[in-house]
């Protein structure tokens, strides 16, 4: 989901492209980026069907999160936020406890195995405190109270071009082959006040297994189990087939773009998640409820009316 | 009453005079505005109400810890052997029950001997001859061991019930390689065939297949036999560039240098960020099949072990995702004679994939077909388990999840759906109940 396509930007000097840093080394747009839902179709609200699932039948395959009981998810979120929220848009705040609700949705309709959840904004770690479903391991990129900061200003293009967190993340992901047996706790490690500027959150509460032993290849780079299948026409035992610790698992990543982010803002009610049902209904009652009211309003101002003419 | 400083124009205007400075007026104005509140307010409460219908909690509730069961009834014929049937029946179906109970199959099987009127379910023959035991349709033609005939002991018998229980309840080993392997349950599934060249330029490349034919002829008997539990889309291609994310090792096979996949390569072997294997036309799950041939620089390619030594496989699974076969120096085109053994290390991987379960060692089949009535009961019946337990854990967590997240909205959608998923179950329950006494 990307709501501001900066790769594709008119003001972009570099165009399709989208560099981590001021030296241009590497090209996070990439050759086989591919981009889901892009400018006005990143809402709130498809972002949480995109994860409970509740589409219309017509939405094709590449929109949806096709995952089961036995997927890993990796959600990468950032922009702006601020205590317990995160801005979609211009317009509209996701809150910690929406993805919290979602979250728990999706455990309950087994739809997945492992979520890995990282934010990067203002405050974030005050959007995985209200996780409450198993299984899932939290990291954000500064504490409550605390700004996160950009990483650098690319002069040619005159913005910011990604954020301190991120850009560490980036390095540290940077040196993991898609075989690399790292674990989560050695990216956590890594962690370093002086280098991200600002405070990094683990919650690793409701994750089920010991950090240790949590691969970072469970989450990226779409590895899988293989089992060799014995010849067909040989009569010999079967070898036993090699096992590996990773689960199978599934990658639907935000790509990593994120604009620079400043000020806190002010948190909002919580947003109530409409189902398609409900939307409808409220249409039809939107426009009785304005028929009635004018009706109304008519039937008055004919009243009124007549009272003076008389 | 005048205005100061504003001349008078004959007559003075009464406020009091004025139709809508009337005392009557006002009051009416102002109790119509409460009006329109009052009358808003039911409009306003409807609207801004969440649509919270119940749902039928009990019924679920009652569904906890029920398991679908399945009586089975297996006819027993012991002419060849001269000891009462009656009595071998009676301690198999002792045996039996013990053994099923603990693996909590919801299996509750009956051997019957023969005297009983015409049959259609399962029926094992025991014969005195020394050869195999052989698998037919619903039948099983078991042998004894010549010593035994006289007295059929203990030995026998639970030799007797372990057979028939591998049949029936197949255990995990014989289910596929490892549990994980086996792809959910779906009704509909898409089976995406790919000859996957890796780079057709280099010279070693097959151009062409028989697709249709060879799956008309290899894997059309497998998919009428599964068509009881699954609907199967097919669709192929041919592709002629596909490079592999990392570098095959390089290896001295038979005097010569050539190429080995690691088991980590084989993890990673799918280039997914490169690879078009599927059309997303359907949400469906797919299965993926793909023959992949190496170019010339990475010809051959071997599947090494953990030692780095050269395997006699040339294809994997990888589970849930579908299975790979690498071909090396293949002809240009490939025809149906070409793809035996190809389409025949499919087959075996369909059927894993699918938690199709083999016959016990012991066993062999003389059927032409892939495979027998008994695995294929097996297989029905472990899936209706599966899907009866995740209907009904489904059910119970909409349950939860509604008590739990007040806000959420429960329409009549959400409760018809649920409705119908009770009725359902009810039903698979049933029905396997009057099964039995159409048997």
């Amino acid at each position: 989901m990307l709501a501001d396509d900066a790769a594709c930007n008119s003001r972009n000097k570099f165009p399709g492209c989208v560099y981590p840093n001021a030296g241009r080394g590497i090209d996070l747009y990439g050759d086989n980026i591919e981009v889901d839902y892009r400018g006005y179709e990143v809402t709130v609200e498809n972002f949480i069907r995109v994860l409970t699932g509740r589409m219309e039948p017509s939405v094709p395959r590449s929109k949806r999160l096709l995952t089961d009981d036995r997927s890993n998810i990796f959600v990468y979120m950032t922009g702006h936020g601020g205590n317990e929220f995160l801005k979609f848009q211009d317009n509209e705040e996701i809150s910690a406890f929406d993805i919290a609700d979602a979250f728990e949705q999706m455990w309950q309709k087994k739809r997945y195995n492992e979520i890995f959840f990282m934010i990067d904004t203002c405050q974030a770690n005050t959007m995985y405190s209200k996780f409450y479903s198993p299984n899932i391991l939290a990291t954000g990129s500064s504490r409550i109270h605390e700004n996160s900061y950009s990483y650098e200003n690319d002069n040619d293009i005159g913005v910011a071009v990604i954020d301190s967190y991120t850009h560490h993340v980036l390095q540290f992901m940077e040196g993991i082959n898609k075989t690399s047996q790292a674990s989560m706790q050695e990216l956590f490690d890594t962690y370093d006040f002086d280098k991200i500027h600002s405070h990094p959150g683990v919650r690793s509460d409701l994750f089920g297994r010991d950090l240790k032993q949590a691969l970072i290849t469970d989450f990226f780079g779409g590895v899988s189990r293989a089992e060799v299948t014995p010849p067909l026409f040989h009569v010999e035992s079967p070898q036993s087939p090699p096992q590996f610790d990773d689960p199978h698992q599934e990658v639907p990543a935000e790509p990593v773009h994120p604009p620079d982010q400043t000020t806190p803002e002010l948190l909002t009610p919580y947003e109530l998640f409409v189902s398609q049902k409900q939307l409808s209904d409220r249409d039809a009652r939107r426009s009785l409820r304005a028929w009635l009211a004018i009706g109304i309003l008519v039937g008055l101002v004919g009243f009124v009316g007549s009272k003076r003419t008389r | 009453m005048s205005f100061e400083g504003e001349p008078n124009h004959g007559t003075n205007l009464d406020p009091s005079t004025l139709s809508f400075e009337s005392l009557w007026s006002r009051r009416r104005i102002i109790a119509s505005y409460w009006l329109v509140v009052l009358l808003a307010v039911p409009l306003w409460w409807k609207a801004t109400s969440i649509d919270r219908l119940s749902l039928p909690e009990n019924r679920v509730r009652g569904l906890s810890g029920k398991e679908i069961s399945f009586p089975l009834r297996i006819h027993l014929d012991s002419s060849a052997v001269s000891h009462s049937v009656s009595e071998i029946a009676d301690a198999v179906t002792k045996v039996l029950s013990d053994d099923l109970k603990e693996g909590g199959s919801g299996l509750a099987v009956s051997v019957t001997s023969s005297d009983l009127e015409e049959h259609k379910g399962y029926s094992v023959k025991l014969l005195q001859d020394g050869s195999k035991n052989v698998v037919r349709g619903r039948d099983l033609l078991l042998s004894t061991p010549n010593h035994e005939s006289e007295q059929f002991g203990q030995s026998s018998t639970r030799r007797l019930a372990d057979v028939m229980r591998a049949l029936v309840a197949p255990p995990q080993a014989l289910v596929s390689g490892s549990a994980q392997q086996a792809v959910k349950y779906a009704s509909r599934y898409r089976l995406a065939f790919t000859l996957l060249n890796q780079d057709s330029a280099s010279g070693n490349a097959a151009l062409s297949w028989d697709i249709q034919s060879s799956i008309h002829r290899y894997l059309k008997p497998t998919l009428e036999k599964l068509s009881v539990l699954h609907n199967f889309t097919i669709e192929s291609q041919v592709q002629l560039h596909a490079p592999l994310a990392f570098d095959p090792t390089i290896v001295t096979h038979n005097n010569s240098q050539s190429f080995g996949l690691t088991p980590e390569d084989l993890t990673v072997f799918v280039n997914s960020a490169e690879w078009t294997l599927s059309s997303s036309v359907s949400n469906d799950p797919v299965l993926h099949f793909v023959v992949f041939v190496p170019s010339l620089l990475n010809n051959p390619l071997y599947i090494l072990d953990k030692k780095n030594a050269v395997t006699n496989s040339n294809a994997f699974i990888l589970p849930q995702w579908g299975g790979i076969v690498v071909l090396n120096s293949p002809k240009e085109h490939l025809s149906i004679d070409d793809l035996h053994s190809t389409f025949g290390i499919f087959e075996s991987q369909l059927h894993a994939l699918l938690a199709v379960p083999t016959l016990p060692a012991d066993v062999t089949s003389d059927e032409i077909g892939p495979f027998t009535d008994w695995q294929l009961d097996a297989l029905v019946r472990r899936r209706t388990r599966e899907n009866f337990g995740d209907s009904r854990e489904t059910l119970e967590s909409i349950i939860l999840l509604v008590n739990q997240i007040s806000n959420m909205p429960v329409g009549q959608d959400v409760k018809g759906d649920v409705q119908d998923a009770l009725s359902a179950l009810d039903q698979a329950s049933l029905s396997f109940l009057r099964n039995l006494e159409s048997w």
